[in-house]
């Protein structure tokens, strides 16, 4: 039998999948921040070995490895990506730290800025020109880029971003600029902004494009020393990396722009959800993935979860590349407590694995939430810890979180307790602020919660919302992995191409399809997947002359990338027509006497994979479960003998009143007063308002 | 159309009757499903939309106003559109019979003397009625349009005196009756506009509120029309009591402030004031503008009564816990009185369009300097001083007009706060507005935008510094005709707390020919083909004395090139060793202290 797996590398654990069939199982253990590859490694071995395969023949049989990465998440976190320069049109130096006038709350006056990637002196701009058409308006000085690269080497940038005006349309002189940087400059990494989003306008690109350079190092580096070791190891196909989007791709055409990684790890699990909700029955689903460095927060409407490109805040950074819609807060098991003005605050700083928690016993020495939950007696020094690799140790933790009460003036228990607040009122603000925006009455929707630490809280926010239901997979702690193993291979992208409709010439749309479907054939095939799986999505941007965003639609769904024959004399007016029907759908109106433009074509090719198939889950008969012990522990309202049951114990049919905390393998589930646990008939935990 | 109809639309609106109670949760569920709707129908005007101003700048403003007149919720925008839009809304109720309302009706308002505005503000609302035919609320999109069919393109005609010179004013205007769109209304309001592209705005507005209107009939078959009514007074009622929480921990007291315009739109009157005194009594804060210029001649510079009550408001949400709610609690709780014959409240028929930008922010800023006093921590103004940035019109090879409106990406008026040196490229509150780019201007119009960098020393210096102006080239590759009206360069926005005046505005056009010129008062001129204008944008302002600022974020702003190593020790009095050009620029510690000593004796001496 032939594997796939799927592999998730978080701040702070490294999840693994492994699909045999249609059977999958689970396995993590601690990443390895100074090369995260080692625990990939190890991970692998272990399956490996659960297989009663070498790591050689494990590695043969491989047919897939697909992973996600939170590689570039934790760098825009924790700001400690690349020292990154700029290289812009001389006269606009300032558009990133204009943002269009962006600011992220119109009443808070006291709205900090965010920390510049490019601060001014790293942001210096060259004599040249092009225009709307691609003409040459002023040369490129190419004196003045050797200039630029003189005062960035002076203060040890290691990555640059280029960002020209119109260069999407003419990429002439940020060519020649990224050759005269690699010049001058050897060694540094070189990011185009007509690589990284080959559309306007100029900050949405810039931007994209300076976050490339700054998170491009990290992830590159990881992915190269990732692909040797892999294949050292035995695997003969492809790295799959999963994408923002929602799809997964190869190593080679990550490359190209890294950004496309960013909330890859965080897509992953959404794609999962989307699978295991749709099969429960819930198309509407709200997906918390709460692991030990970040919380990320997303929706499933009507069972799925569209990449949307554009307008793309991450982390208070502009990314226009197409992403599944994720919210990630600074708010994980390893996060941070101290106290400040009088005020306690948990994050966004995380001790990550290394040192980690006071209580992983590997040298921290900062307070964390999972060394509060320890002190709230949630997890147990007698426990066994992320499937027994470890135990937890009290050793310093009463100790550190005295600091916070000597600062606060009360008891180390009561500042756990007080971070413990803080940290789940930031999570319910975040959940409040994502759902706000949908138009969905949380009271609809089903509550997903997964990541190491996302059953430990789930319940206080479902009931801040007013959420029901929440409900765990049994495969929650490494969801994210599983839902690789969902997502299909998958490239979209696109090419300027500004026409009024009526004039648009089927030669130049042909030209441009075929050039995106050869960099897609040249990428699936490299893959090794053979033309004819691939499956071709022909879209245009259009809109009407004057409007700001375009509409993306279909012309042509068809299986295959050979077939361009569609593309004739008569696609402007089939276009116009396409695009006015669309504009009625979104928009209630067309503009009868206005003809729409072309602003761009676009190509989205997949590659059905297959996916491991999930329970239904419909509640078998209940009987109460059988305590395993009990222990003192502070659920929100004081410390109270509390019962303690082990995953392993529970059975389909098995019920639970809290308060109560489930020990799972990798995880700790607690049932919180006036809520229910019930185990349904796949395993999975469904935890319901009393 | 009077003052009396002013006093009416003003007067505070009685609770929603209504049997049925809520709970704070459901209250905020349903505030939230109302500020979602009102999201979703702003971002439907935004992406449907074409003239730059609605598309590129986001100016466009979604609000929902309750049966009685009370502004309900409100999710995107800016405040000052916010705060006014019941007030067009609140007149039309007025002649709700007369009008013959009903279900699937959409109306447009944009009249100054009816609760408006100016008239490029367009308000576009439908009310939305129960399954029992009562009316609940009324759903408004409101957005700036490109021209309003008066004398000059954009509706800014500096010379006006009176409202008819700058276009046409529509108190209540039926625009769908009964769901079906009365093709002759359309076309005249479509006529009466210079731009064609009106008709698929428009359209987009029309379309834009009937969606909404669709999910709120939803929310209120949901949740039932009374629980509705019940969420609405409790929020209503929630935000006044927080507002009077935060007036009642502020000191008694009157506190006032003078702010001045250079001169009016055709230069004549200089210096004109705007006098804000802030009174608290306990829970209550009175905003009084007695003392306000009301010369009668003024010409260009009369803001309407309902925008300046928008103005003031804006400012003292600035004030206060950010996570209050908005809606007319905060109406409830403030005072305002607004003299009837000033600037803030006009005689009727006053031309409108430019007194939204002075005297409105002057109102604005007054009040902020007024309440520097008390929370210096939130004294930051939420203005735009820019009087009127250069617009440059032409006509394309087909005979249609163009114009690039000059909302630009820049940085201005960005002031700093306690603690927090200004930043970004606007105050908060006009963070919603996204401003226009090269990339989609050009496309458009044959212009070359040649820079709009940063002006290295034109930050207003203080402990917290402001955010520097900038300077925006233009060059047009056709002739083209280019509008402005300058302020700001007399009397610049306001430092707080000791801080220094932001930098001055200043407009240059034909910059680099003999002919190149300052723009003193106002320009409308035809430019050759390659002609370069250049305006200058103001910094914001400073708080607190400069000579308080950390040596250290002195030198990152030398680094940074915003600051000169001579402005450094004029204005900051810090000297540093080393250069900028080697990165090995120090602080001298010694030198620093001995130099701020001297300048802090002179200017104690200055001060004697």
């Amino acid at each position: 039998m032939n594997y796939r797996v799927g592999i998730d590398i978080g701040g702070t654990f490294t999840d693994f999948a492994l699909l045999k069939g249609s059977e999958v199982v689970l396995y993590k253990n601690l990443s390895t921040p100074e090369d995260r590859s080692i625990g990939v490694i190890s991970g692998l071995e272990k399956l490996a070995g659960m297989e009663g395969l070498s790591m050689q023949d494990f590695m043969a049989r491989c047919d897939a490895i697909v992973h996600g990465t939170t590689v570039a998440d934790n760098t825009l976190i924790e700001m400690n990506g690349a020292l990154t320069g700029l290289i812009t049109t001389e006269g606009f130096r300032d558009e990133m730290e204009y943002r269009r006038g962006f600011k992220e709350n119109i009443w808070d006056v006291r709205l900090k800025p965010p920390r510049q990637i490019t601060p001014r002196r790293r942001r210096l701009t060259v004599p040249e020109r092009i225009l709307h058409d691609g003409s040459v308006h002023k040369p490129l000085d190419e004196e003045a880029v050797r200039r630029c690269c003189r005062r960035l080497k002076k203060q040890n940038v290691e990555s640059v971003a280029i960002s020209l005006l119109f260069s999407f349309v003419n990429p002439d002189h940020e060519k020649r600029v990224a050759a005269i940087v690699a010049e001058e400059m050897p060694g540094v990494h070189i990011s185009c902004s007509h690589q990284v989003l080959p559309r306007s306008p100029e900050y949405d690109r810039t931007s994209t494009t300076v976050v490339n350079a700054y998170v491009a190092p990290r992830v590159t580096s990881y992915l190269e020393s990732l692909v040797t070791r892999v294949r050292e190891a035995g695997y003969r196909k492809q790295l799959m990396v999963m994408q923002a989007s929602g799809g997964v791709m190869t190593r080679e055409y990550i490359e190209g722009s890294p950004i496309r990684v960013l909330a890859s790890g965080p897509a992953g699990g959404v794609i999962g959800s989307a699978h295991a909700g749709v099969a429960k029955g819930y198309n509407n689903l709200l997906c918390v993935d709460m692991g030990g460095t970040s919380y990320d927060i997303s929706m499933v409407l009507g069972g799925a979860a569209p990449a949307v490109a554009g307008w793309n805040m991450h982390h208070r950074y502009l990314v226009g590349v197409p992403m599944v819609q994720v919210e990630t807060l600074g708010a994980g098991g390893g996060s941070i407590c101290h106290a400040e003005n009088g005020e306690v605050e948990v994050g966004p700083a995380s001790a990550g694995s290394e040192p980690g928690p006071i209580c992983y016993g590997r040298g921290g020495t900062r307070p964390t939430i999972t060394d509060a939950l320890l002190m709230l007696g949630i997890l147990s020094a007698d426990s066994q810890f992320a499937g027994g690799s470890f135990s937890l140790t009290r050793e310093g933790v009463e100790e550190a979180f005295q600091a916070i009460g000597d600062r606060m003036g009360y008891s180390a228990q009561d500042a756990a307790f007080d971070c413990w607040r803080v940290v789940n009122a930031n999570m319910s603000q975040g959940v409040q602020r994502i759902t706000a925006g949908k138009g969905v009455d949380a009271r609809d929707m089903c509550m997903l919660a997964y990541g190491g630490n996302g059953p430990a809280f789930a319940a206080i926010q479902a009931e801040d919302l007013g959420i029901e239901r929440v409900l765990v997979p049994k495969a929650s702690p490494t969801f994210s992995a599983l839902g690789t193993l969902v997502a299909d291979p998958c490239i979209d992208e696109e090419r300027s191409y500004l026409v009024p409709a009526d004039r648009v010439d089927a030669g130049t749309l042909k030209a441009l399809w075929r050039e995106l479907a050869e960099r897609a054939r040249g990428y699936f095939t490299a893959a090794g997947f053979a033309a004819d799986e691939v499956s071709a999505r022909y879209q245009l941007n259009m809109r009407y002359p004057g409007q700001n965003w375009a509409l993306t639609f279909s012309v042509r769904v068809s299986p295959g990338l050979d077939d361009l024959s569609f593309v004739d004399d008569g696609i402007g007016q089939r276009a116009i027509e396409a695009f006015n029907k669309q504009h009625m759908e979104e928009y209630g109106h067309i503009r009868e006497h206005e003809l729409p433009e072309i602003t761009g074509v676009r190509l989205s090719t997949s590659v059905a994979t297959p996916s491991p198939v999930v329970a239904h889950g419909y509640s078998a008969p209940t009987a109460l479960a059988r305590v395993a012990k009990t222990r003192q522990a502070n659920l929100g309202d004081g410390f109270r003998e509390t019962d303690v049951f082990r995953g392993g114990d529970l059975v389909p049919g098995h019920e639970v009143l809290g308060p109560a905390i489930i020990e799972e393998t990798f995880t700790t589930i607690v049932v919180y007063p006036n809520w229910k646990l019930l185990v349904d008939d796949a395993g999975d935990y469904e935890l319901t308002r009393c | 159309m009077s003052f009396e109809l002013n006093r009416k639309l003003a007067a505070r609106r009685e609770p929603l009757p209504t049997s049925a109670t809520v709970d704070p949760v459901t209250a905020t569920i349903i505030r939230g499903g109302m500020e979602t709707i009102c999201f979703e129908a702003a971002t439907h005007l935004g992406r449907a939309a074409s003239s730059a101003i609605i598309n590129q700048s986001n100016e466009r403003n979604g609000s929902i106003v309750d049966a009685h007149g009370r502004l309900a919720g409100a999710a995107i925008g800016t405040p000052h559109l916010t705060f006014v839009s019941q007030f067009t809304v609140r007149y039309g109720l007025e002649r709700i019979h007369d009008y013959d309302w009903g279900p699937g009706d959409v109306f447009l308002a944009n009249d100054p003397d009816h609760g408006g505005g100016h008239l490029p503000d367009y308000n576009v609302y439908a009310p939305v009625y129960d399954d029992a035919g009562e009316l609940i609320l009324v759903q408004c999109l409101q957005a700036h349009q490109g021209d309003t069919g008066g004398k000059d393109p954009g509706g800014f005609t500096l010379e006006a005196t009176d409202i008819f010179t700058e276009g046409m004013a529509f108190p209540c205007l039926k625009l769908v009756h009964r769901g079906q769109r009365r093709r002759d209304v359309f076309d005249m309001v479509v006529r009466n506009n210079r731009f064609p592209s009106i008709a698929g705005d428009l359209a987009a507005m029309i379309g834009g509120v009937q969606h909404s209107v669709g999910m709120l009939q939803d929310l209120v078959r949901k949740w039932g029309a009374d629980t509705v009514r019940a969420a609405i007074n409790y929020n209503v009622e929630q935000t006044e009591r927080r507002v009077r929480e935060e007036v009642g921990k502020w000191p008694d007291g009157t506190y006032e402030a003078d702010v001045f315009i250079d001169h009016d739109t055709v230069g004549k009157a200089r210096d004109i004031r705007v006098h804000v005194a802030c009174t608290i009594e306990g829970d209550q804060l009175t905003v009084d503008l007695t003392g306000t210029d009301d010369r009668p001649d003024l010409v260009g510079v009369w803001n309407t009564f309902g925008n300046s009550r928008s103005y003031i408001m804006t400012q003292v949400v600035a004030a206060m816990d950010p996570g209050i709610v908005k809606n007319e609690g905060f109406f409830n709780a403030v005072n305002m009185i607004i003299p009837e014959g000033t600037i803030a409240n006009p005689p009727p028929n006053k031309p409108a369009a430019l007194g939204s930008f002075h005297p409105a922010c002057e109102i604005t800023e007054a009040v902020c300097v007024a309440l520097s006093a008390i929370v210096p921590e939130r004294s930051a103004p939420q203005v735009y001083k820019m009087g009127m940035p250069n617009a440059v019109i032409g006509v394309d090879e087909l005979g249609r007009m163009w114009m690039d409106q000059g909302v630009d990406s820049r940085t201005c008026d960005t002031s700093a706060v306690e603690g927090i040196d200004g930043w970004g490229s606007c105050p908060v509150s006009l963070g919603n507005l996204l401003l226009s780019q090269v990339e989609d201007a050009e496309s458009r119009f044959p212009i070359i935008n040649v820079s709009r960098e940063m002006t290295v020393d034109s930050e207003g210096a203080g402990r917290w510094r402001g955010q520097p102006g900038s300077l925006n080239v233009k060059q047009v590759l056709e002739p083209a005709t280019a509008m402005a009206w300058m302020v700001t360069s007399k009397h610049p926005l306001r430092g707080m707390c000791g801080g220094n005046d932001a930098s001055p505005y200043s407009n240059r056009f034909k910059v680099g020919t003999p002919e190149e010129h300052r723009i003193e008062l106002s320009a409308n001129e035809v430019l050759p083909q390659g002609s370069v204008i250049a305006y200058q944008y103001g910094g914001g302002a400073g708080f607190e004395s400069p000579l308080q600022r950390d040596p250290l974020a002195v030198k990152e702003d030398v680094l940074d090139e915003i600051v000169s190593v001579k402005r450094a020790r004029e204005k900051y009095g810090v000297v540093f060793t080393g250069t900028v050009e080697e990165f090995d620029l120090e602080v001298d510690v010694e030198a620093t202290g001995a130099l701020r000593r001297d300048m802090g004796a002179g200017k104690a001496a200055g001060a004697n």
